[in-house]
């Protein structure tokens, strides 16, 4: 059987992806006519090579930070986050969350009588404590969706104050799993590293020079305490990279790549993930009507001018 | 000696932006000329870009309605009709039809035709005349590459004489296809320019190179080797909607050797020259050309034809 693994991003071919990525925000940032990037920099490692890579384009006087914690984020994070922001020496802004986010969940979102009051829920016989009991987890995915939001909102806004583009720090293996928020963490307006697997960006993190001690813990998306990732996928990114590298970038059907050794479980876990998260990485569906629709037969490029 | 000087011209058009890239091609052709060179080359679709989608409708240019290429301008005046209203781009031909009073030009742009068909088509202008217009005959239509949806294939692949030397030209795809230099050179061709818009792509492990550049680079020295030839490579850069076209635009001596390179994806001119003396000293120490066989060659071809 035909062996094959994920190309390893080594000190030999990252001088010309290095170059590719950065003359890609380069370009395309001066084609819209602005030269400035925001970026959300969570202390993860990704938004932590997404800002390497921004000042190596645009230089330390063009990238503006946001940290924006919440009140469960780890204090790790941010100081990792202040790690990458004094290497780079970039303007920041910290904007603490915690204030807006719990007082939609205190009064409103999470409120017995919002759920009592609402229609829809008494038709269904909702019982809000039993679902809150038997589903923490529900909550708490609400409240990371909430949150993965707010800060896309506070970003667009920067962006709109500091004459910037919202720079996208979501990796390949997070936009196929759909392990995002769509409108929150997956909104940006240019994304450096959303063809590239999340093994490789510890790969290329390390040769872009990210502090080691954003590389060498759990990756997590910090939306509560002790979250991580791979518990929550069931499966580690290492091994769902490979098996997304053979069915997406070399189109084997899962049945080829369970023959290939590797297991039938979650070769169609992660089949079925990238299926059913196909929405969140698409503009929203829009009913034709007339000769001439957008994104169906109104074809132009986004570089459009 | 028997010296060619000529430029590669390794630029990013914008799409759609046809005057903004005129303007970077007559910058390009100045600073070729005051190199010395007699011929420069653009990359395909130079003057509007790649992935121009529905927007190919927008940039098209007649070639025939050019009032200034002296030729077509006789053919014009006896149809007693105006064709310059037809077309709002004229202007660009023309200014690069007084720049090859002096530089031969190769650039590529979106061809119609009087049948309002559209084609990924490349002009050689020489001496105030359109000397050559080659339509890409194989359009990529598969992954990322939509062009078939929008252009008319070409029909050959013309051999012409640049400064006194048979050529081809070949776009892109074209090449990928071993039979269109196959016939080119059994036409006559000895310099295969080919002009390109390679997106790059494909990481591999211990190469400095993206997979797609690797596999083009052992193209060019095939080609350049087997059939005794210069091949010209001049590929764009710049990004389309995130799409990094890899540049790396080079020569490949009929040795087989990569002679001349310019960088992957920056904007480059490389002047440089090229030595037919040597092409002809190849051409008799390896006769593959000469042997060639065009008698078995369309026998065969007639039976797969036929039997199909």
């Amino acid at each position: 059987m035909i062996s094959q693994h994920l190309p390893v991003i080594d000190s030999i071919n990252f001088k010309n992806i290095h170059k590719l990525l950065i003359n890609f925000i380069k370009e395309e940032v001066k084609r819209t006519g602005v030269n400035k990037i925001v970026l959300g920099l969570s202390g993860g490692i990704d938004s932590a090579v997404s800002c390497y890579l921004a000042v190596s384009a645009l230089g330390s006087d063009n990238v503006a930070a946001i940290l924006m914690p919440y009140k469960a984020s780890s204090s790790k994070s941010l100081e990792d986050a202040m790690l990458v922001v004094k290497n780079l020496n970039i303007n920041h802004y910290i904007i603490d969350i915690t204030a807006q986010i719990d007082v939609y969940f205190d009064k409103i979102g999470s409120n017995k009588s919002y759920y009592n009051n609402n229609s829809e829920y008494n038709k269904s016989n909702f019982n809000f404590e039993d679902k809150s009991k038997e589903s923490n987890y529900e909550l708490k995915l609400r409240m990371g969706n909430k949150m993965a939001r707010e800060r896309m909102s506070i970003l667009y806004d920067r962006s709109h104050i500091l004459n910037s583009l919202v720079l996208g720090t979501s990796n390949k293996s997070e936009l196929l799993l759909g392990y995002g928020t769509i409108y929150g963490d997956m909104a940006s307006a240019l994304n450096p590293i959303g063809d590239i697997y999340k093994t490789q960006i510890y790969q290329l993190a390390k040769h872009l020079g990210v502090p080691e001690s954003l590389i060498n813990k759990a990756p997590s998306a910090d939306l509560w305490q002790d979250q991580s990732d791979e518990k929550e996928l069931g499966f580690t990114y290492k091994l769902a990279d490979e098996i997304m590298f053979l069915l997406v970038d070399k189109m084997y059907k899962p049945e080829v790549v369970i023959s290939m050794g590797y297991d039938e479980d979650i070769v169609h876990k992660v089949y079925n993930k990238i299926k059913k998260s196909q929405f969140k990485r698409r503009q929203p569906l829009i009913a034709k009507v007339s000769q001439r629709t957008i994104n169906i037969d109104f074809r132009y490029l986004r570089d459009w001018i | 000696m028997d010296l060619i000087k000529l430029s590669l011209a390794q630029i990013a058009p914008e799409p759609g932006l046809l005057d903004y890239n005129l303007e970077k091609h007559l910058k390009y052709i100045d600073e070729a000329k005051q190199a010395g060179s007699k011929l420069i080359i653009f990359p395909e679709l130079s003057l509007t870009g790649y992935f121009l989608k529905d927007a190919v409708y927008d940039v098209a240019i007649n070639i025939k309605n050019s009032c200034k290429n002296k030729e077509n301008s006789k053919n014009i005046e006896n149809t007693g009709l105006n064709f310059k209203t037809f077309n709002n781009y004229n202007y660009i031909i023309d200014s690069l039809l007084d720049k090859s009073e002096e530089i031969v030009i190769i650039a590529g742009f979106v061809e119609s035709d009087e049948d309002y068909n559209f084609y990924n088509s490349t002009f050689c202008l020489s001496g105030g005349n359109i000397l050559h217009v080659h339509r890409k005959v194989y359009l990529p239509t598969y992954g990322m590459f939509e062009e078939m949806r929008y252009f008319k294939q070409g029909k050959e692949f013309g051999v012409f004489n640049i400064l006194g030397v048979n050529s081809t030209i070949l776009t892109c795809e074209d090449a990928w296809h071993l039979s269109s230099s196959y016939i080119a050179v059994n036409k006559g061709a000895k310099l295969i320019i080919i002009n390109s818009a390679s997106p790059a792509r494909g990481i591999e492990e211990g190469n400095d190179k993206f997979s797609s550049v690797k596999m083009w680079e052992e193209l060019l020295s095939v080609i350049a080797f087997y059939y005794k030839s210069y091949v010209i490579y001049v590929n764009r850069v710049g990004f389309e909607d995130g799409i990094g076209f890899s540049g790396g635009s080079c020569v490949f001596s009929p040795d087989g050797k990569k002679d001349y390179s310019l960088e992957y994806l920056d904007e480059g001119l490389l002047n440089i020259e090229i030595n037919l003396d040597f092409l002809k000293n190849e051409r008799f120490k390896t006769p593959i050309l000469r042997d060639e066989n065009l008698d078995i060659t369309l026998k065969e071809i007639k039976s797969i034809i036929d039997y199909r």
